[in-house]
């Protein structure tokens, strides 16, 4: 018999005893099994076991597309993200900036700020002290008048 | 054993009647015409082959649930796998999904076996008290046959084998497969298939000797 080599008689006897306990293990649930194969919606019970195992492989399959699609579209958007960044700093070369946190003499100075309001104020023409004493004359002639 | 696997089957009784596909269509077109998306074809072969299954599932599970479980992820696994058998050198059927059957039961029993809710009882002091009566008994020279052995309590035995030692016993010993059969089952060596039956026995010695 396979896997039995000579051990002497007890060892024998030990052996077959075991072999009986396999069996009596083995064969003593066969009416319950005869049961289970006779049952009448036993197929039935199958095909909807199949039927899920279908529809979650084809959920399965759906998943693995979608991750095939995101996966190709991957070198894409990196060459559209390249693209950006090197609008963005190409754009940003043609401008003076000033790094944050750090003021610039000019802001310090206030110089840029001084020229605007020279500007202004030359284009308003600011009144002199003998246009405010003309105007006070103006005004005491028109009052004698009346 | 796959004609004799046969022959029961089809004698089987209380089983539906075959009425879709007739029983002198061989197996092998059954899976051709399954394959091809023939839903009565595979129900035959389901008919067929489900004692067989059943049974075996029944050498390793006693509660009802469990082996209904072992038959259907059975014949599952072979629905999807029938593209295999139609292109693979398989010549049998019913070997083939006895193989099927007998993968689920290893399964099943090493899940078992990682679940320590599910693991069988320990043997109580009479249990041992009458299995030490019945090894001194077969020691002195009694009929090992004669020894009247409790379901439950060879239950408890077996459970504390290894799920491969149990499998490869219950081929041998009870299902009565030859060393070749086994090897192709398990994809095995036949030497492969010596060397794991005599350490199996071992184990099983091993087992019986602590209430000896």
């Amino acid at each position: 018999m396979i896997g039995n080599h000579k051990k002497g008689e007890p060892g024998e006897r030990l052996e077959r005893f075991g072999q009986a306990i396999v069996r009596a293990s083995a064969t003593a649930n066969d009416a319950e099994a005869e049961a289970v194969a006779a049952s009448p919606f036993l197929y039935a019970r199958l095909r909807t076991r199949i039927a899920a195992e279908e529809a979650r492989r084809a959920g399965g399959e759906t998943w693995l597309a979608l991750l095939g699609v995101v996966w190709r579209s991957v070198p894409a958007m990196a060459l559209v993200a390249l693209v950006a960044f090197v609008l963005f700093w190409t754009t940003n070369l043609g401008t003076t900036t000033t790094s944050p946190g750090v003021l610039s003499d000019e802001a310090l100075m206030d110089a840029r700020d001084a020229g605007i309001e020279s500007v202004v104020f030359a284009e308003r023409r600011p009144l002199s002290s003998d246009d405010v004493l003309a105007t006070i004359l103006l005004e005491d002639e028109r009052e004698v008048s009346r | 054993m796959d004609e004799q696997a046969d022959n029961t089957d089809r004698d089987a009784p209380d089983l539906p009647e075959h009425t879709v596909a007739s029983a002198d269509v061989p197996d092998v077109e059954l899976v051709a015409r399954a394959g091809a998306g023939d839903a009565d074809a595979f129900e035959e072969l389901f008919n067929r082959h489900r004692r067989r299954v059943s049974l075996i599932a029944g050498r390793f599970f006693r509660q009802r649930e469990q082996i209904e479980e072992i038959v259907q992820e059975s014949f599952m696994k072979a629905y999807f796998a029938l593209p295999d058998f139609a292109n693979g050198q398989e010549n049998s059927f019913a070997s083939w999904i006895a193989r099927i059957a007998f993968n689920a039961c290893y399964d099943e029993l090493r899940r078992m076996k990682r679940r320590p809710e599910s693991a069988a009882g320990d043997i109580s002091e009479e249990e041992a008290a009458w299995l030490k009566t019945q090894l001194r008994a077969v020691g002195a020279g009694a009929d090992v046959e004669a020894a009247a052995i409790a379901r439950d309590l060879a239950d408890k035995l077996l459970a504390r084998l290894s799920p491969e030692d149990r499998l490869l016993l219950v081929m041998l010993d009870v299902e009565g497969m030859s060393v070749a059969e086994i090897g192709e089952s398990n994809s095995w060596s036949i030497s492969k298939v010596k060397v794991r039956a005599h350490r199996a026995r071992a184990a099983l010695r091993r087992v019986l000797e602590r209430f000896v």
